[in-house]
C-alpha cells in the first residue's frame, strides 16, 4: 500500500508523498494524476493492483472546528498497473 | 503535521479534543472513585450556593466535600483553579495549542466563570416560590441554577460580539466542545447512580432515545436535502453537507458528510459557521419556550431538544437550562420537586445516540455517494472511517456510567463511600464545565456572520429547515417515543 497525504489549499486538492506532489481542482483530476504518477514511479508487475491510501491532513480544517470533528476522510484508490 | 492524520485506530489519542475529554473526565472520575478506599481526593471543588437576602455572601461558595470544609471559599477556589489549570494545560500542550495563550485565556475564562456562577446564585435570580421567603424576598425570578448558565452565555455573547479583539485573545482557551464533552463524561457518573433509584427509567430513556434518533435520521435528512435541492436549488454536495448539519448533528455531521461526498473543505467550514450561530440562537429561545409549553412533558422536551439543537455544547447547555427552568416552574406550580439532571440527561442521551450514528451515517453516505451517485472506478471507502468519526467522549460517558452502575448492583455496600467521591465530580465538576461551556460558546459566537454575503441562500435554507421542519418533527418524534415519561421526584 502506498500512502499519500491529501490537503486542500482553498483552490486545489493537493496529494503529496516522497515521490509525488500533485495539485488539481477536482478529486477526479487528482485521481487521474495520482494514478499516472504511481504507474510511472512504482515498480510492479503487469496486471497487479496497487492500493493508494489517501490520508486527509486534518490540519486543513480550521482549529476552531476541529473540536467538533476530528476527521474529514481517508480513501483508497486502486491503481491497475 | 502527522498528529492531524488519522492513520491508525489509535491516531489522535493524544491530540484530539474528543480523546482529551475522555482523559480529563476519567482522570477526575478515578480520583473520585478512590473514595471507596476512604479517601476523598475531589471534595476540594468550589461550588456556589444561594446567597443574598438573609444568606451572607460568605456562605455563597464552599468546597463540596466535608473533608475540605477547612479550605473555606478562597482556599477551595484556589485549589480548584490550580488543579484544573494543570489538567487543561497538559491537554492544551498535548493538542499542540499555544499553551501560553491558552493559560492566559483559561485564567480569564475561569475567573469570569466563577464570578458569573456566584452572581447567578443570588437569591433574586435563583430562589423560587417555595424558598424565597426564607431569604426575606417577596419576589424572585425562579431561575434556579439556570440563571448562572444564562448569565454566562450572555457575558460570553457580549464579549464575542462587542469586544472582538478580546474574544480573539480568549479563543485559544474558549473550547466549548472540549468542556461539554468532559462534562458529559462526568454526567455518566450521575446517570450511573441515578439508575439505582430509577433503573427502569434510565433503560427506557436509553432505548426510546435510540429509537427516536433512528426515526429522526430517516425523516430529517431526506426532507432537508429535498428542501435544499428542489426549493432552494443548492448544488448537490452543498445540499448534502447542509442537510447533515441542520438535520443530524451540526458541525460533526457537516464535516463527516463533507468528507463522505469529497466536498471541498470550504463547504463544511461555511456550514459549520452557520451551525454554531444558529445553535446558540436555539439555546437562547428554546428552553423558555419549552418550559412554558411542555411542563407536563419534560422528557419529551428534553428529547426534542436533543434532536433539535445541533451542537453537543449547545444541546447539553440548553438541556441544563431547561432542567433548571422546568424544575423551578414545576415547584412553583404545584410544589413538586423533580430530581435534578433527568431532563438534561434526556437531551444529552438523544444527542449521544445521534453522535454515535454519525460515523455509521457518513459511512453509508460515502458508500452510496462513491458507489452509486458519483461512481468512479477504483475508489474504495475504508471501514475504518466509522471508527475515526465515532465520538470518543461517548466511551468515557458509558464507562463512568457502567462503573457506578456496577458498584450499585454488584457491591452495594460500597455505595455510600462511592457517593462521597461521585458528588463532587458529577455535581461540582460537571456544573463547572457546563459553566465554562456556556461562557466559551458565547465568546466564539459572532451573530454578524449570518449577515455575511458569502452565505447567501444557506442562511435561509437553515432557518426554514430548522424552525419550520426539524423542530416541529422533532417534537412529534419525541412525543411518540417519550410521551408520559415523568421525572423522578426528590425523596425526602
Amino acid at each position: 500500500m502506498i500512502e499519500v497525504i491529501v490537503t486542500h489549499d482553498g483552490k486545489n486538492w493537493v496529494a503529496k508523498n516522497e515521490f509525488m506532489s500533485v495539485a488539481a481542482q477536482t478529486i477526479e483530476i487528482l485521481d487521474t494524476d495520482v494514478r499516472k504518477l504511481v504507474k510511472q514511479k512504482v515498480d510492479c508487475k503487469a496486471g497487479e493492483n496497487i492500493r493508494v491510501f489517501m490520508l486527509f491532513d486534518n490540519s486543513t480544517i480550521p482549529q476552531w472546528m476541529r473540536q467538533y470533528a476530528q476527521h474529514y476522510f481517508n480513501r483508497i484508490l486502486e491503481v491497475d498497473a | 503535521m502527522d498528529s492531524f492524520i488519522n492513520r491508525r485506530w489509535y491516531s489522535g489519542m493524544l491530540t484530539q479534543e474528543d480523546w482529551w475529554s475522555v482523559w480529563m473526565g476519567l482522570a477526575f472520575f478515578f480520583l473520585g472513585l478512590l473514595s471507596v478506599t476512604g479517601v476523598d481526593l475531589v471534595g476540594w471543588v468550589a461550588y456556589p450556593s444561594k446567597w443574598g437576602g438573609t444568606a451572607p455572601l460568605a456562605k455563597g461558595l464552599n468546597p463540596l466535600g466535608k473533608a475540605y470544609q477547612g479550605l473555606g471559599p478562597t482556599g477551595s477556589l484556589v485549589v480548584t483553579y490550580i488543579i484544573f489549570t494543570i489538567a487543561t494545560c497538559i491537554g492544551a500542550a498535548s493538542m499542540k495549542w499555544d499553551v501560553k495563550k491558552f493559560f492566559a485565556g483559561w485564567t480569564i475564562i475561569f475567573t469570569i466563570t466563577y464570578i458569573v456562577w456566584l452572581l447567578g446564585h443570588h437569591v433574586f435570580l435563583a430562589a423560587n416560590i417555595t424558598n424565597r421567603a426564607k431569604y426575606g424576598l417577596s419576589y424572585s425570578l425562579s431561575l434556579g441554577g439556570g440563571g448562572s448558565y444564562i448569565l454566562a452565555l450572555l457575558v460570553g455573547l457580549i464579549i464575542g460580539n462587542f469586544f472582538k479583539k478580546f474574544a480573539g485573545f480568549l479563543s485559544e482557551a474558549a473550547k466549548p466542545e472540549w468542556f461539554i464533552k468532559t462534562a458529559i463524561v462526568f454526567l455518566g457518573v450521575k446517570v450511573g447512580y441515578m439508575a439505582m433509584k430509577a433503573a427502569d427509567f434510565v433503560f427506557e430513556l436509553a432505548i426510546t432515545g435510540a429509537a427516536a434518533t433512528i426515526v429522526a435520521y430517516l425523516i430529517f435528512w431526506p426532507g432537508t436535502y429535498l428542501l435544499a435541492r428542489k426549493f432552494f436549488k443548492l448544488p448537490r454536495k452543498t445540499s448534502a453537507v447542509l442537510s447533515s448539519g441542520i438535520s443530524i448533528c451540526g458541525v460533526s455531521a457537516a464535516v463527516a458528510t463533507g468528507g463522505a461526498v469529497r466536498a471541498k473543505p470550504l463547504i463544511p467550514v461555511m456550514v459549520s459557521t452557520l451551525i454554531v450561530v444558529y445553535a446558540v440562537i436555539e439555546l437562547v429561545i428554546l428552553p423558555p419556550i419549552f418550559t412554558a409549553t411542555l411542563i407536563d412533558e419534560p422528557i419529551v422536551a428534553g428529547a426534542t431538544m436533543g434532536m433539535a439543537v445541533k451542537t453537543d455544547g449547545a444541546d447539553a447547555a440548553a438541556g441544563a437550562v431547561m432542567d433548571e427552568l422546568m424544575r423551578n416552574r414545576k415547584e412553583n406550580l404545584d410544589g413538586t420537586k423533580w430530581e435534578e439532571g433527568w431532563i438534561t440527561t434526556s437531551a444529552i442521551m438523544t444527542k449521544i445516540w445521534i453522535d454515535m450514528f454519525i460515523g455509521l451515517w457518513a459511512f453509508v453516505l460515502a458508500l452510496v455517494w462513491v458507489y452509486k451517485i458519483d461512481r468512479r472506478p477504483g475508489e474504495r471507502v475504508p471501514t475504518s472511517e466509522v471508527w475515526h468519526r465515532f465520538p470518543k467522549f461517548v466511551l468515557g460517558y458509558f464507562f463512568t456510567w457502567f462503573v457506578y452502575l456496577g458498584i450499585l448492583f454488584l457491591a452495594p455496600d460500597l455505595t455510600d463511600s462511592a457517593k462521597v467521591g461521585a458528588v463532587p465530580v458529577e455535581k461540582g465538576m460537571r456544573k463547572l464545565f457546563f459553566m465554562l461551556t456556556f461562557l466559551s460558546m458565547g465568546i466564539i459566537t459572532d451573530f454578524k456572520k449570518l449577515a455575511e454575503a458569502k452565505f447567501g441562500k444557506m442562511v435561509f435554507v437553515y432557518f426554514v429547515a430548522l424552525f419550520l421542519f426539524i423542530i416541529p418533527v422533532a417534537f412529534i418524534v419525541g412525543y411518540i417515543f417519550h410521551h408520559g415519561m415523568t421525572v423522578p421526584i426528590v425523596t425526602p
